[in-house]
């Protein structure tokens, strides 16, 4: 049999902070997508920390400390959110789907560009609610937090192919998200702009 | 995709449509791990080639593009001193774990007669696992039957008309039902819907047709670069054909083919499956046989 030492508790520490810690902004904005608000997020990831510390020893190469976080916080969110009985909001996906295929079948993927550079976080955020929580997940692991689809497999726990599949339907429903998040909001602007013109009518016919 | 020929591509014949637009479909769904390098050199030559001609592929790779790249430009959070603060206070509450570190392996530790028998243990478990395959492949035969051929023509048998014409129109087109809502169409009939379970295939479209007058829920599945396509029937429409129950008595699969087109179909509780590719028949056999193993 091999012979092990215990590592000092103060090594120990160190070297914690100095894998895990640097993760700390990411998962904060991974927390807060799936948030209801910034102090639920902050509480999550304080919780990931905390099993994270505990459960340090089964880290067996520093290089995976990143995924292994985020493994540890899906966990504690999925627990969160299963404690709190919240349930995604259902999405029409045929919806989204079809507004993607209308996308390509059109004239105006250059106006698709732009309408995408222009929108702040806050409507990133909401089109990305939109869509089913698995898409979700595995489109902002790759293209917000940069894993390689072989890192999101281990931490999301299914097969690569999956992954794939997930990624590349996930943006096309971003994509259906976000042009009828811009359809509603132009057929409101119009609706205000009725409503004005009619209680300009009202007033002139008085 | 006809709308998006290039200019230069003369009309070829239905068959060489049927490929083309199969072809299609698969590369496309390959698009966003095409956008994101995530495919073997010789897939993305293959994409690389496709997008030349399909307007349509390259306006969807420029849909992954946009997306990503907008999404990359997304900040992370700035975690705040107080959080900080608080999660220090929090592990700092926590006693340290136990972590053993192992010294490095040093190669003579383990004996030349260690490292023997370790291979010899191996040879003996490979040697058992065959012998267990070997028992198990006869219990599988065991319930398994045979194939069988169908024994008339297959345009004389209704359900494997209709199902011919019908894949003859999907093979041709877009699938009609690339929205995948798989809870849509088991609401759409009354028997149990169930997509194949064999590991190379993936399921890609579900919807719900008629064939000759009678509901059936259709399966598109990717297997490797080919489409294959899963034709779900009552049970009492299934076995309709005298010719279709004498084939499948016994528990065989009836195979048949039509060209380079290959036709399998069997019964399950309460459903009949027919499953119809232009793939060699054994590959659908193997996934019949998949299926039978679950």
């Amino acid at each position: 049999m091999l012979a092990t030492h215990r590592e000092p508790s103060a090594d120990l520490r160190a070297r914690f902070e100095a894998v895990v810690l640097p993760h700390l902004d990411r998962l904060l904005a991974f927390a807060i997508r799936r948030s209801d608000s910034v102090a639920d997020a902050e509480d999550a990831v304080q919780e990931a920390c905390v099993r994270a510390w505990l459960g340090f020893g089964d880290l067996r190469d520093d290089a995976n400390a990143r995924p292994w976080f985020y493994r540890i916080l899906r966990t504690v969110l999925s627990d969160a959110r299963e404690k709190s009985g919240r349930r995604q909001q259902l999405v029409h996906i045929t919806r989204l789907e079809e507004t993607h295929d209308e996308l390509l079948g059109g004239e105006r993927d250059a106006l698709f560009s732009e309408v995408v550079a222009r929108l702040d976080s806050e409507a990133v955020h909401r089109a990305l609610a939109e869509i089913p929580e698995d898409f979700a997940t595995a489109v902002e692991l790759h293209d917000i937090d940069g894993f390689k689809y072989i890192e999101i497999a281990d931490i999301v726990g299914v097969p690569i192919g999956t992954v794939m599949s997930r990624i590349a339907r996930g943006r096309k429903l971003l994509a259906g998200a976000i042009l009828a998040a811009r359809r509603d909001g132009a057929a409101d602007a119009t609706e205000v702009v009725d409503v004005g013109a009619r209680r300009a009518m009202r007033g002139g016919l008085r | 995709m006809s709308d998006n020929q290039s200019p230069l591509t003369t009309r070829a014949n239905p068959a060489d449509e049927a490929v083309r637009e199969s072809r299609h479909q698969v590369l496309r769904e390959l698009l966003g791990a095409y956008a994101d390098r995530e495919l073997p050199p010789e897939t993305t030559a293959q994409i690389d080639a496709h997008l030349i001609g399909c307007v349509q592929c390259r306006r969807e790779l420029e849909v992954h593009d946009t997306i990503r790249g907008r999404l990359a430009a997304e900040p992370p959070a700035a975690t705040s001193p107080a959080l900080r603060a608080r999660i220090a206070s929090a592990l700092d509450a926590i006693p340290a774990p136990v972590v053993e570190v192992a010294p490095p392996a040093v190669a003579s530790d383990i004996s030349h007669r260690r490292i023997t028998w370790i291979a010899i243990a191996g040879w003996v478990t490979a040697l058992v696992l065959a012998i267990a395959l070997a028992m198990q492949g006869e219990r599988v035969q065991e319930r398994l039957g045979g194939t069988r051929e169908i024994a008339t023509p297959i345009h004389s048998v209704a359900l494997l008309d209709g199902v011919l014409g019908d894949y003859d129109r999907v093979a041709a087109g877009e699938l009609p039902g690339r929205a995948r809502d798989l809870s849509a169409v088991r609401a759409a009939v009354s028997f149990p819907i169930e997509p194949l379970q064999a590991a190379n295939l993936r399921l890609v479209g579900a919807w719900t047709t008629e064939l000759r007058g009678e509901p059936a829920a259709v399966l598109a599945y990717r297997l490797d670069d080919r489409l294959v396509v899963q034709y779900l029937v009552a049970e009492d429409a299934f076995f309709r054909a005298p010719a279709v129950r004498a084939a499948v008595a016994d528990r065989h699969l009836l195979t048949a083919s039509v060209g380079e087109r290959s036709i399998v179909a069997w019964p399950d509780a309460s459903t009949g499956t027919v499953l119809v590719g232009d793939v060699p028949a054994r590959q659908l056999r193997d996934i019949w046989i998949t299926e039978r193993l679950h």
